[in-house]
C-alpha cells in the first residue's frame, strides 16, 4: 500500500494530509449499516447454530442424516455442471459479441444483457411455460411427429440444469466479455502477421488473456448456483433438492431452531470456502469483475505472483490442449466460425425465446397456459390493472425499490469515495467486506435477518425491506462508483485543492460531475436489484406489504395463470426502458473507466 | 429467545442506527384492518368474494390476506419475538396443542355474534376448543381423470392406486409424510383400524414402489387439479375441496372417498394479535350459517356444524368431507399421532417421517 502513496510527490502529499484523513470517515456509514444489518445477524446465526446441548449437536445431525449430506453432494454436482455448461456456451457468445459489429453486435449484446436484468423468478417461470405439457416445445415435437404424446419435460434434473444454466449464463458471458474486450485487437493481428495460424493465435493469445475472465465467470456462476433456491424448486423433482431448499423447508418445522441455523451455516461456510480458495488463486477481485480498487502497485504485485503459476498451468494445458486443437485445425477455419455461430445462436435463443413465449402468452384468451394461445385478448392485462392486490404490490415494489436505491447509492457511493480516495491500509480487505453480501446465499441472509427484524419490529416495514435489499444493493453501487472514481483524473482534484477549493467544493465541482453517470447507473442497478428480490422478502415481508415478486411466487405455487405472463411482460418492458435510458450513461462510464 | 436478546442488548450503539427504521413502521398498525391467513387459489377467491368483500363493506374493516400453506412455524417465531403479526390463522389439529401455551390466545366465544353462537351450539365440543375453532372440514382422497379411467374401470382404493399394471398412468401425491404413509400401509394390506402407530419403514418401502410412477409430489392444494387437467398426472392423492370444485363445474375429474382422510382445520388467534377484536368479527362472519353455506356452495369445503349442513344445497353437500356418506368410507385420521414426539425425541412424528420421506424422494 505504501507504494500507492508514493504515486504523488512528497511535499504535495504532506499538504493534503489533513484532507486525506477525512475520506476514511466516508466508509463509516456503510460500515455501521452493514455491521448492524448484515454482520450482526450472521454472527447471531452462527451463535444459534452452536446453541445445542454441545456446540456440535446440530452439525452432527446435518452430517449424519444422509438426506442432508446427499443433498450437499448433489448441490455441488449441479453447481459444477451448471458452471461448466455456462463456460462452454458463454465463451463462444462472448467471442461472437467481440467479432460482430454494428447492429448485430447491439442485438446480441441486448440478448445477453436484457435477461441479466430480468428477475430470476420470471425467467424460471418462462421455462415452466416453455417446457409444460401444453407448452411450445411439446407442441413442436408432437407436431413434427417426433413424439406420439407430450413428454414430461418439467420436474427433472435436466430441466433444473437447463433452467439454471439459462439463468446464470449472462453472468458468464459478461464476465468473459470483459476480458475479451480488454484484448488489444493488434495482438491477434500481430500474431497472424508473424505466421501463427488462427488456432495458434487462439491458443497463445486469446485463451491465456481471457483465462481470468473465464475463471471469474466460472466461480461466480458456481458460487451463485450453490445457493440457488427458486429455479430448482420450480423446475426440479424431489430428486433434485438443493441445499438451500432444505433450509426453507426446515423453516416450516416447529422444532427446528438451531438445526435450521446449522444448515444455513454449513451452506455459508462452504460458499465462503470456495470463494476463499478461488480468491487465493485468482485474487478476490473476481467478485467485483476485476476492477481493482487496490493501488496500481497491488495490481503489479498480483500479476507478478500469478505469472509463474500461470506458466506452469499453461505448460500442462499445452500438452493436452495443443494436440486436440491441432486435430480440430484440420477441419479448416470455416468450422471454427460455424461452431461459434451455432453455439452462440443456441445461447441467444435460450436466453430470448422463453421471454418471447411469455410475452405472447400474456395476450392469450385461455385461462390456462397453452401455446400457441387459442385466441388473443387483453383480459389478463385488464385483470392485472383492475386487481387492487396486484396494483398494491406494484406500488409497494416501486416504493421499496426506490428507497433501497437511495440507501444503496448514499452509503455505497460514500464508501466508494472512502475506499478510492483514502490511503487507508487493507483496501482490498475492506472492499471484500463491502462486496461480500453478493456471495452470501440469499436464503442464509434472509434467515439470519428474520430474527433481527422481529426483534426491531421491522418485519413488513418499507424501510426494513428496503434496508434488507440494500445489503445487496450497496456492493453494486460500490463496484460501479469505485470504477467511475478511478476514471476521474486525480490531478484535476489536486489542482482544484491547491487553488484553495475546500474538499466539498472539489467534490461538487470536479468529482461529482465526472462520476454522475456512474451514480445514475448504480442507482438503476440498485433499484432493479430490490425490485426483483424475492428470497429475502419471503422471510421479511408481511401480509400488508406484498411485493410484486412475492405475489408472483404465491401465484406460481397456487394458481398458474396468464396474469403471471402479464407481470413478466411488464417487467421486461420496464427493463428495456430502463436500459434504453441508462444505456448511453453506461457507455460513458465504460469509456471513462 | 431470551438469550438471543442479550446479543442485541450488548450493542446499544448500533440500535441507535435502527431507530429511524422503527419509526417508519408505526403507521402500519391500525385497528381498521385484520390480517388473515389465506389458502389462495380458487378457495381464496371464493373467500374474498363471499366473505371478505361484503365484510369490508359492512364493517369498514379491511381484510388483509396472507397466502401461506402452513402457519405453525411462523406463529411460533412471531410469538417468540413477542411480535404477533397475524390476527387469524388456520392450524392443524395437533398444533392447537403444541402451540397452545406459547402462541395462541383464548377465543372469547361470548363476544361472537348471535348467529355464530347458533352454529357453534350444533358443533361437537372437541371442535370448539378454548384456543381454536374448527372452521373447515378437510378431505384428502383419491382423484382421477375420467377420460383416462372410464366408468367401471375406476380406481377405488390405495391398493388400486399402487397397481400400475391394472391402472397404468402417471400419479401425483403430496410431498408429506402424513396421508402418504397411511395410504402406503393400506395399499400394503394393513387394515384401517391398525394403522397407528405407523410402521414407517414399511410405509417407506411401499412408497418406494410407487415412486417411479409419481410425476409430481405436490405441496399446495391448487396443484393436483392443475396436474390432472393439464395431463401431467392421471391419478392423484388430492384435497377433495379443490378437486370437487372442478368436478362440480364439469371438469373430467372424479373422487373416491374410500380410505380417504378427514380432518379439521382449526382457526386460532395468535397471542398478542394486533387486531384481536376484528379477528372475532371475522370469526362471527364466517360462522354465520347462511354465509358459511353460501361459501361452501362456491367452494366445497364445509364448516362442521349441522346448522350449516341443513342450510346447504344437498347437491353440493354431497361432496363435503363431513357428509355422512363420505365419512363412512373414510378412515379416522390421527392428528394426535402425528403431533406426538417421535421415538428419537428430536422432533414430532410428522417431522421425523418427513425427513425420512424426503430422503426417499431424493434418491
Amino acid at each position: 500500500m505504501t507504494a500507492a502513496a508514493t504515486g504523488f510527490p512528497g511535499p504535495r502529499r504532506g499538504s493534503l494530509r489533513g484532507r486525506l484523513a477525512s475520506p476514511v470517515l466516508l466508509l463509516l456509514p456503510a460500515g455501521l449499516f452493514l455491521g448492524f444489518i448484515y454482520l450482526l445477524p450472521v454472527i447471531d446465526l452462527v451463535r444459534l447454530s452452536v446453541s445445542g446441548p454441545t456446540w456440535s449437536t446440530f452439525f452432527e445431525r446435518v452430517f449424519s442424516v444422509p438426506l442432508y449430506w446427499d443433498s450437499l453432494v448433489r448441490t455441488m454436482q449441479i453447481s459444477l455442471t451448471v458452471a461448466t455448461l455456462c463456460l462452454l456456451l458463454g465463451y463462444p457468445t462472448a467471442l461472437l459479441i467481440r467479432r460482430s459489429s454494428g447492429i448485430t453486435q447491439i442485438l446480441i449484446t441486448a440478448a445477453v444483457i436484457l435477461p441479466y436484468f430480468i428477475a430470476i423468478l420470471i425467467r424460471t417461470y418462462a421455462w415452466m411455460v416453455l417446457l409444460g405439457r401444453n407448452g411450445p416445445v411439446n407442441k413442436l415435437l408432437t407436431g413434427l411427429g417426433l413424439l406420439s404424446e407430450p413428454a414430461q419435460l418439467l420436474f427433472s434434473r435436466g430441466t433444473v440444469l437447463l433452467g439454471m444454466t439459462a439463468v446464470l449464463l449472462p453472468i458468464m458471458v459478461l464476465s468473459i466479455y470483459s476480458s475479451v474486450s480488454r484484448l488489444d485487437a493488434a495482438l491477434p493481428r500481430a500474431a497472424q502477421a508473424s505466421g501463427a495460424g488462427p488456432i495458434a493465435t487462439f491458443w497463445r493469445i486469446m485463451l491465456p488473456l481471457t483465462l481470468p475472465g473465464m475463471g471469474a465467470g466460472f466461480l461466480l456462476v458456481f458460487v451463485a448456483a450453490l445457493g440457488f433456491f427458486i429455479t430448482p424448486t420450480l423446475l426440479g423433482g424431489p430428486g433434485d433438492q438443493m441445499f438451500a431448499m432444505h433450509i426453507v423447508q426446515q423453516a416450516d418445522f416447529i422444532n427446528s431452531e438451531g438445526f435450521l441455523q446449522a444448515l444455513a451455516v454449513v451452506l455459508l461456510v462452504i460458499t465462503l470456502l470456495f470463494v476463499g480458495v478461488a480468491g487465493h488463486f485468482l485474487g478476490f477481485e473476481f467478485i467485483w469483475g476485476g476492477s481493482k480498487a487496490a493501488s496500481p502497485s497491488g495490481k503489479a504485485a498480483g500479476a507478478g505472483a500469478a505469472t509463474p503459476r500461470r506458466s506452469l498451468l499453461s505448460g500442462l494445458a499445452d500438452r493436452i490442449g495443443w494436440p486436440v486443437l491441432r486435430l480440430l485445425g484440420r477441419l479448416g477455419p470455416a468450422w471454427g466460425r460455424w461452431t461459434v455461430l451455432v453455439l452462440a445462436g443456441a445461447v441467444i435463443a435460450t436466453l430470448i425465446v422463453p421471454i418471447l413465449v411469455v410475452m405472447v402468452i400474456s395476450f392469450s384468451s385461455a385461462s390456462y397456459l397453452t401455446f400457441p394461445p387459442p385466441g388473443f385478448s387483453l383480459r389478463w392485462y385488464e385483470k392485472f390493472f383492475s386487481d387492487p392486490n396486484w396494483m398494491d404490490a406494484f406500488r409497494h415494489s416501486a416504493v421499496i425499490a426506490a428507497a433501497s436505491a437511495v440507501i444503496s447509492v448514499l452509503l455505497g457511493a460514500s464508501a466508494a469515495m472512502g475506499i478510492v480516495r483514502s490511503e487507508i491500509r487493507g483496501k482490498s480487505v475492506i472492499m471484500l467486506l463491502l462486496v461480500s453480501p453478493v456471495i452470501v446465499p440469499p436464503v442464509v441472509l434472509g434467515l439470519s435477518l428474520y430474527s433481527l427484524f422481529l426483534r426491531f419490529d421491522l418485519v413488513g416495514s418499507v424501510w426494513g425491506l428496503a434496508s434488507a435489499h440494500a445489503i445487496g444493493g450497496i456492493p453494486l453501487v460500490v463496484i460501479i462508483v469505485a470504477a467511475a472514481l478511478q476514471g476521474v483524473d486525480r490531478r484535476l482534484e489536486q489542482a482544484a485543492a491547491l487553488h484553495g477549493a475546500s474538499p466539498l467544493t472539489v467534490f461538487r465541482t470536479v468529482t461529482l460531475p465526472a462520476i454522475a453517470p456512474g451514480l445514475a447507473a448504480a442507482g438503476f442497478f440498485a433499484f432493479l436489484h430490490s425490485f426483483d428480490e424475492l428470497v429475502l422478502s419471503l422471510f421479511l415481508s408481511s401480509a400488508q406489504l406484498k411485493t410484486l415478486p412475492l405475489m408472483l411466487w404465491a401465484d406460481i405455487n397456487y394458481q398458474l395463470n396468464p396474469v403471471l405472463a402479464v407481470v413478466s411482460s411488464l417487467e421486461v418492458l420496464l427493463v428495456v426502458i430502463g436500459l434504453a435510458l441508462a444505456g448511453p450513461v453506461l457507455a460513458r462510464t465504460r469509456a471513462g473507466a | 429467545m431470551v438469550q438471543r436478546m442479550t446479543i442485541w442488548r450488548a450493542l446499544p450503539a448500533l440500535a441507535v442506527l435502527a431507530l429511524p427504521l422503527c419509526f417508519a413502521q408505526g403507521a402500519a398498525a391500525q385497528s381498521k384492518e385484520v390480517i388473515v391467513q389465506d389458502p389462495g387459489g380458487a378457495y381464496g377467491e371464493s373467500l374474498r368474494r363471499i366473505m371478505y368483500g361484503p365484510f369490508e363493506k359492512e364493517t369498514g374493516i379491511k381484510v388483509v390476506t396472507v397466502q401461506e400453506a402452513r402457519s405453525g412455524p411462523r406463529l411460533k417465531a412471531q410469538a417468540e419475538a413477542g411480535k404477533a403479526s397475524w390476527d387469524l390463522a388456520f392450524i392443524f389439529d395437533q398444533e392447537t396443542k403444541i402451540l397452545g401455551d406459547c402462541c395462541l390466545a383464548e377465543i372469547d366465544y361470548k363476544k361472537l355474534s348471535e348467529s355464530a353462537q347458533k352454529t357453534l351450539a350444533a358443533m361437537p365440543d372437541n371442535l370448539k376448543r378454548p384456543k381454536g375453532v374448527a372452521l373447515q372440514v378437510i378431505g384428502v382422497g383419491l382423484a382421477w381423470n375420467k377420460d383416462k379411467y372410464k366408468a367401471g374401470a375406476e380406481p377405488q382404493s390405495w391398493a388400486d392406486f399402487w397397481d400400475v399394471k391394472k391402472f397404468p398412468g402417471r400419479r401425483c401425491m403430496p410431498a408429506w409424510s402424513r396421508f402418504t404413509f397411511e395410504a402406503a400401509l393400506m395399499a400394503d394390506g394393513v387394515p384401517k383400524d391398525k394403522l397407528y402407530p405407523i410402521d414407517m419403514e414399511r410405509a417407506l418401502k411401499k412408497l418406494a414402489e410407487i415412486k417411479p410412477h409419481v410425476t409430481k409430489w405436490w405441496t399446495t392444494a391448487a396443484q393436483p387439479p392443475q396436474l390432472l387437467l393439464d395431463g401431467e398426472a392421471d391419478m392423484c392423492m388430492a384435497y377433495t375441496g379443490s378437486m370437487s370444485k372442478f368436478a362440480l363445474e364439469g371438469a373430467p375429474v372424479a373422487i373416491s372417498w374410500n380410505q380417504g382422510f378427514v380432518y379439521y382445520d382449526f382457526f386460532s388467534i395468535p397471542k398478542g394479535a394486533p387486531n384481536y377484536d376484528n379477528a372475532l368479527k371475522v370469526l362471527s362472519w364466517r360462522l354465520d350459517p347462511k354465509r358459511a353455506a353460501e361459501l361452501t356452495s362456491n367452494f366445497p369445503v364445509a364448516l362442521p356444524s349441522s346448522v350449516v349442513f341443513d342450510a346447504a344445497d344437498p347437491k353440493i353437500s354431497g361432496s363435503w368431507a363431513n357428509n355422512p356418506k363420505n365419512l363412512a368410507q373414510a378412515i379416522e385420521w390421527s392428528p394426535d399421532y402425528w403431533g406426538a414426539i417421535s421415538p428419537d425425541g428430536r422432533s414430532t412424528n410428522e417431522e421425523h417421517g418427513q425427513e425420512k420421506l424426503n430422503a426417499l424422494l431424493a434418491q
